[in-house]
């Protein structure tokens, strides 16, 4: 971190004058520096040939730093995630921050810093930005909005339009992970787990996968918040077809699992950060799986579930048992239902 | 002709009057008084047309009134006079169709001691015919297809009469005279015996008798499929059969209930009350809750563990009838189903869900429309506790009017689902589905839903839903309101059971205020707490909460509900009383949670719960309840008199939860006798009820909620109240937990002005 002659955020900082200037010279621009950023224009002019995808995501996040990341590289790694779901190859970014006065400077710094590292992983660029602050109280420490965009991929093909009966659908990796990582500070168990938030970029998983299965991959979906249940009833429900997933199929961390059994928090409606959900043609998900799992973000991929005709617009989860859950939207926090 | 039947009358009956022998009875009756003139089944009932006198046809309806048929029951009649038309003879018309249906949905009756006696008389044309029925007895609702009830409009239609069952059909004489069910083994329905891969074993209908009864004997488990739904069944005095079936059917703990031949039968296990004998007995034929004895001879460790009571019922069918007279001995028939989903009634469906737990099934081509869970009922003295509303006593519920303006489906709660439609003046009030978070329950709800719809021809214009908006019901209903333009309401969960207990007892209209006391386990309220400890007051169609138990923390969301341990956490103040209880990262994680927690609660449910881990009954459930039921019985069987009110003295502004789990909690370390402080905690509850009236000046208690279950605190709070003269309501057709959420939605919609 360099030398400052201030180690909090003030609202002088977010005014646009000399103190904001102070701030992004002392060393965020050197931090995530490239030739567009540093042509310091009111916005970037970018050279984009082909299909381009756009995406914009705001984060807010309590508490700011969590076990196994902090939310600079939650806010890098969501659009450039987002953008992945899209069959594209990120490119730029957008990176605007809301600073609530009396943040601590080290504590930016170590966002920024996280930010910088993110961005080398994904190899995108910040590009163009903004930095505003709110009066104390009005703001949750840091609230950060990155948007981005990139190419698509040629050979990528997704959509939801394009799910058919049959498809499998695959997860990439243990569930519920980032939402309990957050949980369980939030709770105070930090000393009682090690649960570590799953937050990273895709891309390049995805890239891969593109290329080798391109065509057959016919949705790709990252269950941020709301978590699978969420995703899969959203699809479920804007189409004519069914969902079924089966319970002893999902993987999860047994710490995690044993969290939320403790908690009576249901996994599928906890947050993932580092998951992606594909629907993939039925030929070729062994194959998909397979690949997947080679990759160091797919090492606990697993077929959780398929396409059906028998119950359009709902999403079914067969239990280990043999019983079968309605999953629905859950409007809100998750309430007692039961008498 | 005699002058005085120049004249020309119309009467008209309403009420359950059709598929109970009316028209035939109103038949032979006409022949009786020479009466001329015509019967039918109409929209509203059953209309009598007439030439008689007027001394002569008021004498024919009160014979007609006094003298109905045993399961008919009568709202409404009227007599009017009309420009002479002449008869000739006396008619049974058939029904007039294509108007707006407003009639109760007739129920399934158990088979009648007539039709009984015919099964087993040799040389009877029904010996031994499984489906032997008659205008009093046999399905109705279960095979109803279209109103109104005629064989056309039934899937009995799918049979066609020999000329045997014509003539009896058409002799006025006869007791199957328009017997809309009738049939006999040469064209009726047909039993098939298979093994569980579908391989028929026999098509004769006595060998599928004899041989499931000896099936039954040797210890194997039967899938029996009768006229409401599929049964699993076993030999009750086989307790390896019982656990083989429980280790099938994934359901280690949960009690089943037993079929016995008879009422002598039960006798020899049980001591049944008056009144129990009476509903054993009675065409519902539900399920009896009843105290096991020291001559109880069945498999009761096995049947209902840990529980000094048993489910007993008789057969409901000719079918069940003619399988205990040759197995002998009682029989345990569980809903065949899997773990939480709705009983099957298809056999292929069947086969594919159950091969795995029956060795055999026993299956027969009647299509079931409507399938039902047999009814549970028990009693507190002479109150009966309706536990589960279902076969026998579904969809009718004829003593409350409708008056609503237009059709209204209001869908109920979401664990205990039922669904209650207003199509008309008439009021249904659907069987129990179950979980609605069980796909197949869900589905099974929806298209009985659809099925309604389609009966009465008419779409819901308002849905009522509960407030709670992650109740699938809820889900469903704002699904539906969008998809047919309807209006909809949410409803406060206690207010709704609060609704449904004075719309039970015709208190709308009353011009004293009642107090409503609404316990159960969980809903959500107007504050978004958990509710399930309300004090409510009604006066001049205003509903208020007046006060409550004191709230405490609620955590682990629905885990809560299913481990008493957490509740009894949540309530002690001194929290290492119950260190013992949990595990070192459990006791970490819940001693650091509850330190975070926001939600809180008012339950009672929980409050029973906590009692029943505090005195070391249960700490996790097994099953949905347990603990309340394992907290009864121990309280039960407390014989002593020396109980004590723990809130003695207390000003009773609000219930102290607290005080009430620390007060057992520390006697009971202390060495205090569970049973007496079970017994005392129960005897608490009750006089909080009858100290809060007092408090409040207010004669008039109307009680429901899942708690009333307990038949220990009802019969202590119907004493309670006798003595200090308060009037006590409870719910009465329906049972106080959430199957009555969706008629007391109903009845808060239509009378409630808040
Ligand atoms: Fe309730
Ligand atoms: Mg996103
Ligand atoms: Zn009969
Ligand atoms: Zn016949």
């Amino acid at each position: 971190m360099p030398k400052l002659d201030f180690d909090i955020i003030t609202l002088g900082h977010g005014s646009g004058g000399v103190l904001t200037n102070k701030l992004l010279d002392s060393g965020v621009f050197d931090l995530l520096t490239n030739d567009i950023l540093e042509e310091r224009h009111d916005g970037a002019i970018i050279n984009m040939n082909e299909k381009i995808a756009f995406s914009t995501d705001s984060f807010l996040v309590s508490p700011i730093f969590f076990p196994g990341g902090n939310i600079g590289e939650l806010a890098v790694n969501g659009t450039v995630n987002d953008l992945a779901m899209c069959g594209a190859v990120p490119k730029y970014l957008s990176l605007s921050f809301i600073l609530e006065e009396g943040l601590k400077m080290t504590e930016f710094w170590e966002v920024l810093v996280a930010i910088k590292f993110a961005c080398e992983n994904a190899n995108v660029k910040v590009v163009t930005g903004d930095t505003k602050v709110v009066e104390k109280g009005k703001g949750d420490k840091i609230f950060i909005n990155t948007s981005g965009i990139g190419n698509v991929h040629p050979k990528a093909n997704i959509g939801k339009t394009r799910i058919q009966i049959g498809d499998k659908i695959i997860v990439s990796g243990n569930i519920a992970t980032h939402g309990m990582a957050i949980m369980s500070i939030r709770e105070g168990l930090e000393f009682e787990s090690t649960i570590q938030s799953d937050t990273t970029n895709l891309n390049h998983t995805i890239i891969n996968l593109i290329e080798q299965f391109g065509n057959d991959i016919h949705l790709l979906t990252d269950p941020t918040r709301g978590g699978i249940a969420t995703v899969l009833k959203e699809i479920a429900l804007t189409s004519d077809f069914g969902v079924d997933i089966f319970q002893r199929d999902l993987p999860m961390d047994d710490q995690v699992a044993s969290a939320c059994e403790l908690l009576g928090i249901d996994p599928l409606y906890v947050a993932n950060e580092g998951l992606f959900l594909s629907f993939v043609d039925a030929s070729i998900a062994n194959s998909f799986l397979e690949v997947l799992q080679n990759d160091k973000n797919g090492k606990n991929a697993k077929i959780i579930g398929s396409v059906v005709d028998t119950h359009p617009n709902q999403v079914i989860l067969e239990s280990s048992i043999g019983g079968k859950r309605v999953v629905s939207m859950l409007p809100g926090e998750q309430l007692p239902r039961i008498c | 002709m005699p002058k005085d039947s120049h004249n020309t009358y119309q009467i008209k009956i309403s009420g359950q009057v059709q598929g109970v022998g009316f028209r035939p009875f109103v038949y032979n009756l006409a022949l009786k008084y020479q009466i001329r003139g015509t019967v039918s089944n109409n929209e509203d009932g059953v209309a009598v047309y007439c030439n008689s006198s007027k001394k002569k046809v008021a004498d024919f309806l009160s014979d007609i009134l006094n003298h109905k048929p045993e399961t008919a029951i009568i709202t409404t009649y009227s007599i009017i006079d009309l420009p002479y038309i002449e008869y000739n003879s006396f008619e049974i018309l058939p029904s007039e169709i294509n108007k707006k249906i407003n009639i109760p949905l007739t129920p399934d009756f158990a088979i009648c001691n007539n039709c009984k006696t015919e099964l087993s008389e040799a040389a009877n044309r029904r010996y031994h015919y499984a489906f032997t029925t008659c205008v009093h007895c046999g399905p109705r609702y279960a095979i109803t297809n279209k109103f109104p009830f005629e064989r056309a409009h039934t899937t009995m239609d799918d049979f066609i009469m020999c000329d045997t069952c014509k003539m009896e059909y058409k002799a006025p004489t006869n007791k199957r005279f328009h017997s809309q069910t009738n049939s006999c083994s040469s064209c009726g329905i047909q039993l098939q015996l298979t093994t569980n891969s579908a391989e028929v074993i026999t098509k004769n209908q006595i060998d599928c008798i004899d041989d499931v009864a000896s099936f039954i004997i040797k210890g194997n488990i039967i899938a029996i499929k009768n006229t409401s739904g599929y049964l699993l069944c076993c030999d009750a005095t086989n307790r390896d059969a019982v656990i083989t079936l429980r280790k099938r059917k994934k359901r280690p703990h949960k009690p089943f209930a037993v079929i016995y031949s008879s009422l002598e039968a039960v006798k020899k296990d049980f001591n049944p009350s008056i009144h129990e004998e009476r509903m054993l007995q009675s065409g519902v034929a539900p399920i009896v809750i009843l105290q096991n004895t020291k001559k109880t001879a069945i498999a009761v460790n096995a049947i209902a563990p840990n529980i000094n009571q048993t489910g007993v019922m008789l057969p409901s069918s000719a079918l069940l009838e003619l399988i205990m007279q040759k197995v002998g001995r009682p029989i345990i028939a569980t809903s065949g189903n899997l773990h939480g989903s709705p009983i099957l009634s298809e056999e292929k469906e069947a086969r594919k869900k159950l091969e795995k737990v029956a060795d055999y099934f026993l299956n027969h081509n009647l299509n079931i429309q409507f399938p039902q869970d047999d009814s549970v009922v028990k009693f507190a003295d002479s109150h009966k506790l309706v536990l589960r509303r279902a076969r026998g006593l579904a969809p009718n519920y004829i003593e409350a009017k409708a008056i609503s303006k237009e059709p209204v489906l209001a869908m109920g709660a979401h664990l205990k689902s039922t669904f209650t439609f207003v199509p008309n003046t008439q009021l249904y009030v659907s069987q129990y589905f179950g979980n609605l978070e069980n796909f197949d329950v869900l589905e099974r709800y929806k298209t009985a839903i659809d099925q309604y719809i389609e009966l009465f021809q008419t779409s819901p214009k308002t849905i009522l839903i509960d407030r709670h908006a992650q109740y699938e019901s809820s889900i469903l209903g704002e699904e539906l309101a969008s998809k047919i333009g309807a209006k909809i309401y949410p409803i406060q969960h206690h207010k709704a059971h609060f609704a449904s207990v004075l719309g039970e007892n015709q208190l709308f209209t009353s011009n004293k205020k009642i107090l409503g006391v609404i316990w159960d386990g969980v809903g959500l309220g107007d504050d978004n707490q958990v509710w399930g400890g309300e004090f409510f007051t009604y006066h001049n169609s205003k509903i208020e909460r007046l006060t409550h138990f004191e709230y405490y923390d609620w955590i682990a969301n629905d885990k809560m509900s299913t481990e008493p341990r957490l509740a009894l956490f949540s309530l002690l103040n001194d929290k290492n009383l119950v260190k013992n209880k949990f595990s070192e990262t459990e006791w970490s994680i819940y001693t650091k949670t509850i330190t975070k927690n926001t939600l809180i609660t008012s339950s009672v449910g929980r409050l029973f719960d906590a009692v029943a881990s505090a005195l070391d009954i249960v700490d996790v459930n097994t099953f949905e309840a347990e603990a309340a039921i394992q907290l009864e019985n121990c309280a039960s069987s407390y014989a002593g008199n020396h109980f004590t009110d723990f809130l003695d003295g207390f000003d009773y502004d609000k219930i102290p939860s607290q005080y009430i789990i620390e007060t057992i909690t520390k006697t009971y370390r202390k060495g205090g006798a569970k049973e007496q402080l079970a017994y005392s905690f129960i005897y608490t509850l009750a006089m909080a009820i009858i100290k809060i009236a007092q408090k409040n000046h207010i004669d008039t208690i109307a009680c429901s909620g899942g708690v009333f279950q307990n038949s220990l605190l009802t019969e202590i709070l119907i004493k309670e109240a006798e003595k200090q003269t308060l009037i006590l309501n409870l719910n009465r057709e329906l049972s106080p937990n959430d199957e009555n959420i969706s008629f007391g939605q109903f009845m808060y919609h239509q009378h409630i002005k808040n």
